[in-house]
């Protein structure tokens, strides 16, 4: 299970984004989280992925209360949680050949061994093909780069997925595609998947079942101030 | 395809100029690092030799930027003097982008407390005014290149410091620097392997920009009579010299030091200038898809 | 659309564009393109990131780098707003002088793909409005302010928030700001590259609705957008780019309802959508640097034959050697 308990969370204490809000993940389950942009679900969606510390609440992973947000929170328990991005661009570190890019975790984790056999299973499985490895960021389409950032959030095998609006730069033959990779994955893996979006058709296409941000922030406002402060 | 007619696209203007510009600034650099490393083990004159019969000389084929008021060979001594301030120059800036580079990205990597105490501290640095810092350090030392070196590059780093906090500061909010995260990398991973490389571009920029300004202060220290020894072929100090022969109308002994203080500084920051423009990430691809 | 008798505001004939790359490569970003847009038109062109649509726009506009060529004709000519025909300009050979005075702003306004970044972010929507007024049109000084607020009024960018700055707006009014910004100039051509990245379902709705707005006015719209719910909004034909060709041109109606697409690629594309098959096209498209000799799909095509080896001509808007055979009714049944 993955649980966010009443999380408060924003970059500024006195005008937090995220106000109180709570929200489960089942194992093997996939969630949408529906919004208009600039809601705060992307700020929820880094709290639900450890790397950004909210100023209230708790996350809940298997049972275990995180310990604390980004190097804070051991590393096993981060890599519990892969991670896609809106822009792979800026998601993308413009140094690295996207060999590099999708090896980089396996490497950080000391296991830069089994990094030749994991691109040889994710790379034709997420659709690059083997030419484009060699090359940096800025040598391939936004829609190749997200190719390999989803590789990368694959490649160490994560419980949990959480794609923050991962195909809202991409086309649609390449948003299906994408899709059908992490479908495929949790269907082998079991993981559990938190999609936030704004695409109501492609969420409701994709996940089991769908939140409206605003049910989620409805359920915060109803409460008492003072529960919320 | 082969019967069609290709037309080049409109350039946007000012490439020509800016080609030239670098062009230019190369030569003179060439020139200048040619007659710094080739001209003293080749050229057998002693540039400390005093010909009193030949004293403020106007240029003359023998002497073709004239003599000072000891009789001895400016050109030759300008070549020494563009020696010792290069030197000077290039250590100092390296010292100070080293220093700076280390403090900004400590800073910045740290944040929260840690930062604002660091960032304290540059900004008492940056209250003083960094000659008199500097001569204060100079005169700490017996006269010579490395207390220059030293005064230079301990009062310079602090702008490298401010430069390269911002960068680490910005990157540092990129979603690269999450996945890092997410993907289980240290601290000092993210610092080393993502952080640090995204900044040596901008931190190399502004090392180049401050060989210049360390060239300028050293000229400073040396016309103030605080920098290097009185004998020594230094740029400023042949100035400072020449100061009481320009009331008298000879213009050559205080011109050509000058040219050659400004000439090879303006040559390093035409190169910067060019660099600069490759960085800017709009200008990094040629091809736009 | 009552609109087809008069003539084109752009008609693009055979426009072709490369990179020369280091070594001698070259890039054949757009091949052969052509459409003819007429005024209160609005043609979508649309592809996946990186098929060429973007070059396309950009060499309309004269904003190609320095390593670019260009063959072909792309001709702009349009009606001055008093309804005087405007001189045609060749846009490809034109030069900058020539585009910077009399095209950019003036007869071609551009609806840029980050708003955010297209204002200048130290100046009011005002002051950048009323500097473009005084650029582009003689209204006499004492008319400015009044002329900045109808440019705003136009494009539905409210009155009370012309002295924020670009930072205070939020994504759709800084749209309209910058739409304001490109119908100054009352240029009768309007090209917006990928106007809705980014933004919302109800943001993308509006602004495309707002788009349309002007194409009913009697502009000539040319949308680059990868948002192909957005392109059915918005436009009367749709143009599918694939690997820098245009390998479809229809009319939105048929290409959007009955009956479809008839390229396979678009077709595809179409059925990649969530609210359809939500499949992906097999494969990935070739790199624009190694096209291959014959049709650039004819990997990823479950109709490819022998005949494929060869680029097929387009033949009424479609350029598939297998239409209009029946040769995809095999597609057809596998869609249904």
């Amino acid at each position: 299970m993955l649980d966010l308990m009443d999380i408060t969370a924003g970059y500024d204490r006195a005008r937090p984004v995220v106000r109180g809000v709570s929200l489960s993940v089942a194992p093997g389950e996939a969630v949408g989280l529906l919004g208009p942009s600039g809601c705060g679900k992307s700020t929820l969606a880094k709290v639900a992925a450890l790397l950004h510390r909210p100023d209230r609440g708790s996350v809940v992973v298997d049972g275990r209360a995180a310990p604390g947000w980004r190097h804070r929170a051991p590393r096993e328990l981060r890599t519990a949680f892969g991670v896609v991005f809106q822009q792979p661009r800026l998601a993308a570190d413009p140094r690295l050949r996207l060999a590099d890019l999708i090896a980089e975790p396996l490497r950080a984790a000391g296991r830069r061994g089994e990094a030749a056999e994991r691109l040889a299973e994710l790379v034709p499985r997420v659709g690059l093909g083997p030419e484009l490895l060699g090359r940096r960021p800025h040598e391939v389409s936004d829609g190749q780069l997200q190719r390999a950032c989803l590789a990368r959030a694959l490649v160490l095998r994560p419980r949990w997925l959480i794609c923050d609006e991962m195909t809202a730069m991409l086309d649609a033959s390449t948003t299906a595609a994408l899709v059908a990779v992490v479908e495929e994955y949790r269907a082998e893996s079991g993981a559990g998947l938190l999609a936030v979006g704004h695409d109501r058709v492609l969420l409701e296409r994709w996940c089991d079942r769908t939140v409206r941000w605003e049910a989620l922030a409805q359920h915060a406002s109803s409460r008492p101030r003072a529960a919320v402060r | 395809m082969a019967d069609l007619t290709w037309h080049p696209a409109r350039s946007h203007g000012g490439r020509d100029h800016r080609s030239l510009r670098v062009g230019a600034s190369a030569v003179i650099m060439a020139a200048v690092l040619l007659a710094v490393l080739l001209v003293p083990p080749l050229v057998p004159m002693d540039a400390q030799a005093v010909d009193l019969a030949a004293k403020l000389q106007a240029p003359s084929l023998a002497h073709p930027f004239g003599t000072d008021e000891v009789g001895r060979d400016l050109l030759l001594r300008c070549v020494y003097g563009l020696r010792v301030s290069l030197l000077v120059g290039v250590v100092a800036a390296l010292t100070a982008t080293v220093i700076g580079t280390a403090v900004g990205a400590l800073a910045g990597a740290l944040g929260g407390w840690a930062d604002r105490a660091v960032m304290r501290v540059v900004d008492l640095f940056s209250s003083v005014p960094h000659l008199l810092l500097g001569i204060f350090i100079v005169a700490m030392f017996r006269p010579g290149v490395w207390p220059v070196i030293i005064s230079v590059g301990l009062t310079h780093w602090l702008s490298t410091a401010r430069i390269v906090r911002a960068e680490v500061l910005s990157l540092r909010g990129r979603p690269f620097v999450d996945a890092a995260v997410s993907g289980g990398a240290s601290r000092w991973r993210v610092a080393v392997r993502h952080l640090l490389p995204g900044v040596l571009p901008r931190a190399g920029l502004a090392a180049v920009l401050m060989v210049p300004h360390a060239i300028w202060h050293e000229s400073a220290l040396s016309f103030l009579g605080l920098g290097l020894p009185a004998h020594e072929a230094s740029l400023g100090i042949m100035v400072n010299s020449a100061r009481s022969s320009l009331l008298a109308g000879d213009w050559w002994p205080t011109l050509f030091p000058g040219l050659f203080i400004i000439v090879p500084t303006l040559a390093v920051a035409g190169l910067a200038g060019a660099w600069r423009e490759r960085l800017d990430p709009r200008r990094r691809s040629e091809l736009m898809l | 659309m009552s609109t087809a008798e008069a003539p084109p505001v752009l008609s693009v004939q055979g426009l072709s564009v490369r990179f020369r790359m280091r070594g001698g490569r070259h890039v054949a970003a757009v091949t052969d393109a052509s459409f003819a847009l007429a005024p209160g038109e609005c043609l979508a062109l649309v592809g996946e990131s990186g098929c060429g649509k973007s070059v396309l726009a950009s060499a309309l506009l004269g904003l190609l780098p320095g390593n670019a060529r260009t063959a072909g004709s792309a001709r702009l000519a349009g009606t001055a707003p008093d309804g005087a025909p405007l001189p045609s300009v060749e846009l490809l050979t034109a030069t900058e002088g020539e585009l910077a005075r009399s095209v950019r702003g003036r007869r071609a306004g551009l609806v840029p793909q980050s708003p955010a970044a297209h204002l200048t972010p130290v100046r009011t929507v005002r002051a950048q409005l009323e500097e473009t007024v005084r650029e582009l049109t003689d209204v006499p000084r004492h008319e400015l302010r009044s002329a900045a607020e109808g440019a705003a009024e136009r494009a539905a960018f409210p009155a009370d928030h012309l002295d924020r700055y670009p930072h205070q707006l939020s994504g759709g009014l800084a749209q309209r700001a910058a739409t304001a910004l490109a119908l100054v100039g009352e240029a009768p051509l309007l090209i917006a590259d990928e106007p809705t990245t980014g933004l919302d379902r109800d943001l993308v709705d509006r602004t495309v609705d707002e788009l349309r707005r002007h194409a009913d006015d009697g502009r000539a719209l040319l949308m680059i957008t990868h948002d192909l719910a957005a392109a059915e909004r918005i436009a009367d034909r749709v143009a599918v780019m694939y690997a820098g060709r245009i390998v479809e041109l229809a009319d939105a109606a048929d290409f959007f309802g009955t009956p479809g697409p008839q390229h396979p690629y678009a077709r595809g594309l179409l059925n990649a959508l969530p609210e359809r098959a939500f499949t992906p096209i097999p494969g990935q498209p070739p790199e624009l640097g190694a096209l291959p000799e014959g049709c650039a799909f004819a990997v990823r095509c479950p109709h490819a034959t022998a005949a494929c080896d060869v680029v097929p001509e387009p033949v009424d808007g479609v350029a598939c050697h297998h239409v209009p055979v029946g040769a995809l009714a095999t597609g057809e049944a596998a869609d249904a």
